[in-house]
């Protein structure tokens, strides 16, 4: 089938924050400094060339936006100023938006107000429903136990509960993702062993980030700082999540501390405190290239994703110190804004939790694939007639 | 006439007053009504036509920058309102060059022209300073030498002022000229020669212009020239002070590969064809006379005088032509290529000087080797003839070039003289690689399509992608890039990395531009009067500019256009009416002969 073009296509990206792809002379500076280009995975500068060519159905199934992490040097290194990096990031955003079948992920790149109004209505639907639940069967001055405002029982399949929609969205999109790269944008067979062979890859990807760590292996820097801090948060993130999803009834047990799971939490908290203050501090500071332009979904994710953490904080030192309104009262606080951040997932960057690590499992399917096909045609002479 | 003087103008970066303009061409004779419509929106056939209509007119004047833009609407309304429509003049503010210090007045005179029916250059003609004979010349290189001898030969003076020790500039520097491939020498020395012989023309080296007073016709010019130490009348170049100097430095003629000594020749084939002495490194005249002054003693002519004092001279000339040429770019800025840290990594006058027969390695191109100085207790890699040849070699395009950190423009003559440079590799080392990486081909000239192809027939590996990193690992250099034809990463291992690095303008431009009074573009080169009409004025009567100093060009351009400079200039001398430029005419004068010329 022929390619389609879209020639507003690019204008169309402008939203989602790549502003200078037209600029672009096509000189190759930017794959020759990336780290991670090969030889079968070549960007920043192919898929600028997609871009300006407008072949959004080629670009929807490209994997290389995935393979970036946008160290930044290729922005550095361009001598138009065309920004590759922050393109590939609005790449990552586009095909966030594209894998989302529901459209709700396009409404809040287009439109912040949306995307605000949004958070607003769930964290006050959030709040309406914890309260009328509180005040109905249990007593304000009560943290846990019988007629506490907020039971642990209760918590845990509300937690359960908003944790299997968020799963269903993911589980579909994944999907979606997977019939657009491999199906889609694969003109070529693939083993079904090879899924199998490389499923290592997701796990690995998923807890050691490796490749970001190997964005600064050119300039000869031992550890590569973004990746530490941002390798803190996800592991932070996910033990928190867990802790929350799985353990809420224990973690939430008074009067005594119970280390086996607080440790963990206690862990999760400075991972995922260092994390955001690092990258608010980036945002602000604007010394990385990669925090020069900051999206307006980028700060919707760093400022609530900071009320969550400071708000389980303070929540816990009230409980344990015995203020227990104060502390049912953040307590409500804090759901009002871990609920949608939580929905907002599968929708907007946080998403990437999922698909990075399904990107590199993909890549390597793909590349061991085209390296087999082209092992095979080597054997065989070329037949003209 | 019943006139209507409407004003069309789009808000511009140099605005006129507006206002100013149509109030006086309310008091021009017969004007009936002057309006100031706006453009956004576009202005409406029928209402102009009502206008028209109202106050009768017979005839509209268009004003503002671009008026012919509205033209097509202003014929349309005339025909609608049943006026004749060959009564629509333009007063166009761009076209006649109102701009710079009196562009209020000039922009009231092409009104004024334009209400009067009398196209502008007819009524405003510049003159009547009577012109100096003499010319100066600022700058000794090909386009100094060629507006020189075009001046000289028609029998005019011409003073030719140069800063370095010699003429020639950096075309005496290169070996083979593209396309043709002749030897730059060759054409160019005869040339130096004749400007050093010739009696019509007063030759200054190690000078500079310092002061410039006057107005066009007649410039009152101070020119520092610095000692050189030796007498040019004696000199004969025999080479035994050289032969004796203990000082040893880099060679500016040779881009910095080779030594020279304090006391030098730039080149043997110099004009004035003497030796000089580097005051910042010679070591008689920084310690004043307390030590060395070897040379002094040897010289067999007692030609060299350390007592020499600089003068200032002053001169009257009728034309100035500015020539001064260009500089290359800092390459070690570039980090990416690692010029400076390499020891294998030349920029392209580097390489000019390599393979040039005249070089430090007799035109043999060899890598660098590594030597142990005893001064200095250090390692050094130079060139010597000795050196092993390269078996691959690299050559990046656009090096600062077409680059937003750097220079926004293109060098315009780096693709070709790198493909000259891949010739000339594939000739003196013939089992070489060369590996050329461009962004875009620029072979834009006559016969340079060709040569690109016939350099690529050679078996030159041409990379479309611009190599961005040059690396060193285990004594062996990388470079990288991708070649985005063959869709491929590429990474070659090479002896030698040729940079082609981007054009600037020379030191003294700016030093210069303000003393004259000459704009200079947002790039830094001198702004020419018009680029398509007269590309060779400057905003100054009786000042030109010839050559790389007015923006890049290839030796040919220069040529071509420091000769035209040369039929400016005698234009001047040779027409009577002498110089003027259209500055020097005053509002006032300009309507008196156009009222003189509307009565006729």
């Amino acid at each position: 089938m022929a390619i389609r073009v879209n020639p507003e296509f690019i204008n169309e990206l402008d939203r989602f924050g790549a502003e200078d792809v037209q600029l672009c002379y096509q000189c190759g500076d930017c794959s020759t400094v990336c780290p991670h280009a090969d030889e079968i995975y070549r960007f920043p500068r192919k898929s600028m060339k997609l871009l300006q060519m407008g072949l959004e159905q080629k670009i929807e199934t490209t994997l290389e936006p995935w393979l970036c992490y946008y160290c930044g040097q290729c922005s550095e290194q361009c001598p138009r100023e065309a920004d590759p990096g922050e393109t590939m990031m609005s790449l990552r955003r586009w095909l966030i938006s594209r894998y989302d079948f529901t459209g709700i992920s396009r409404a809040f790149y287009k439109s912040r107000t949306i995307e605000v109004l949004t958070i607003i209505f769930v964290a006050l639907l959030t709040g309406a429903l914890l309260l009328y639940y509180g005040f109905t069967n249990g007593n304000i001055g009560i943290y846990d136990g019988e007629g506490a405002f907020l039971p642990s029982h209760f918590i845990h399949r509300f937690d359960l509960s908003v944790g299997s929609i968020l799963l269903v969205f993911l589980l579909i999109n994944a999907f979606r993702m997977w019939r657009l790269v491999m199906i889609k944008g694969t003109d070529f067979t693939v083993p079904w062993w090879l899924y199998i062979k490389e499923l290592y890859q997701l796990p690995w990807h998923f807890f050691t980030q490796k490749r970001y760590s190997e964005c600064e292996k050119k300039r000869g820097h031992k550890i590569y700082m973004p990746w530490l801090i941002h390798l803190g948060l996800m592991l932070g993130y996910v033990t928190m999540l867990v802790l929350v999803m799985v353990f809420v009834e224990l973690l939430q047990k008074g009067p005594e501390i119970r280390w086996e799971v607080h440790a963990f939490g206690y862990m999760a908290t400075i991972g995922l405190l260092a994390g955001t203050l690092y990258f608010i501090r980036g945002r602000f500071k604007k010394h990385y290239v990669q925090y020069k332009k900051s999206h307006g979904t980028d700060w919707v994710f760093v400022i609530l994703l900071f009320m969550i953490v400071i708000t389980g904080v303070s929540q816990h030192i009230f409980h344990r110190t015995g203020l227990i309104e104060m502390a049912n009262i953040t307590y409500v606080i804090h759901l009002m804004s871990a609920v949608p951040w939580l929905l907002r997932m599968p929708f907007t960057k946080w998403a990437h939790l999922v698909y990075r690590p399904l990107a590199m499992y993909f890549a390597s399917i793909r590349r061991e694939a085209i390296e087999r096909e082209a092992a095979v045609k080597e054997l065989y002479p070329l037949v003209i007639k | 006439m019943r006139t209507g003087v409407f004003f069309c103008q789009a808000t511009s970066p140099v605005a006129l007053n507006i206002d100013a303009i149509a109030k006086y061409s309310a008091n021009l004779p017969e004007v009936e009504t002057v309006q100031v419509l706006r453009v956004e929106p576009y202005p409406d056939v029928k209402f102009l036509s009502d206008i028209i209509k109202a106050h009768n007119l017979e005839r509209i004047v268009i004003a503002g920058e671009t008026p012919g833009y509205y033209k097509p609407l202003f014929t349309r309304a005339m025909a609608m309102a049943g006026c004749n429509t060959d009564e629509i003049y333009l007063a166009s503010f761009q076209e006649h060059g109102a701009r710079g210090e009196n562009a209020l007045d000039r922009a009231k005179a092409i009104v004024a022209c334009a209400v009067m029916g009398v196209p502008f250059p007819l009524a405003a003609v510049p003159g009547g300073n009577p012109v100096n004979h003499a010319t100066l010349i600022v700058g000794g290189g090909i386009a100094g030498i060629q507006a020189a001898l075009e001046i000289a030969n028609a029998g005019k003076l011409v003073y030719l002022v140069e800063q370095t020790g010699t003429i020639g500039g950096h075309m005496a520097m290169f070996d083979k000229t593209f396309p043709t491939l002749d030897c730059a020498a060759c054409i160019l020395t005869p040339k130096m020669v004749s400007v050093g012989q010739h009696e019509m023309i007063r030759l200054m080296t190690k000078s500079k212009v310092i002061a410039v007073s006057g107005k066009p016709g007649s410039y009152r010019v101070k020119i520092k020239q610095s000692p050189r130490y030796v007498d040019v009348k004696s000199c004969v170049a025999c080479s035994q002070c050289a032969d004796v100097c203990p000082v040893k430095v880099k060679s500016e003629f040779d881009a910095g590969i080779s030594m020279r000594k304090a006391i030098y020749i730039p080149f043997p084939q110099a004009v004035p064809n003497t030796f000089l002495i580097d005051e910042n490194n010679c070591t008689y005249i920084l310690s004043e006379g307390k030590k060395c002054g070897v040379c002094a003693k040897k010289c067999p002519k007692e030609c060299i005088n350390f007592n020499e004092k600089e003068q200032i001279i002053d001169i009257e000339v009728g034309n100035i032509i500015l020539a001064t040429g260009y500089e290359m770019l800092d390459a070690s800025k570039i980090e990416q290529y690692g010029y400076g840290v390499y020891p294998n990594v030349l920029t392209s006058l580097e390489f000019e000087r390599l393979t040039n027969a005249s070089g430090v390695t007799g035109g043999r191109i060899v890598t660098k080797t590594k030597v142990f100085n005893k001064k200095t207790n250090k390692e050094e890699w130079i060139f010597s003839p000795e050196g092993v040849p390269p078996r691959s070699i690299a050559i990046i395009h656009c090096v600062g070039s077409r680059s937003r950190k750097y220079n926004t423009y293109c060098s315009r003559v780096c693709c070709m003289y790198s493909l000259k440079f891949a010739h000339l590799i594939k000739e003196k080392v013939p089992n070489a690689s060369v590996y050329e990486f461009y962004i875009d081909m620029r072979a834009f000239g006559k016969g340079y399509e060709e040569f690109a192809e016939r350099i690529k027939q050679e078996g030159t590996f041409v990379v479309r992608g611009h190599s961005a990193s040059v690396t060193m690992d285990k004594g062996k250099m990388y470079v990288k890039g991708e070649d985005i034809i063959n869709d491929r990463l590429v990474q070659f291992e090479v002896d030698m990395v040729v940079l082609a690095v981007g054009l600037i303008p020379s030191q003294g431009t700016e030093e210069l531009s303000r003393m004259l009074g000459i704009r200079r573009d947002s790039d830094g080169w001198f702004s020419e009067l018009d680029y398509n009409g007269s590309p060779t004025d400057t905003d100054k009567g009786g000042i030109y500019v010839a050559g790389m100093c007015q923006g890049p060009k290839d030796i040919p351009d220069t040529v071509a256009q420091a000769s035209a400079v040369a039929a400016g200039v005698l234009k001047s001398l040779t027409s009577g009416k002498g110089l003027g430029h259209l500055s020097s005419i005053s509002l006032s004068e300009i309507e008196s002969r156009a009222k003189a010329l509307h009565k006729i």
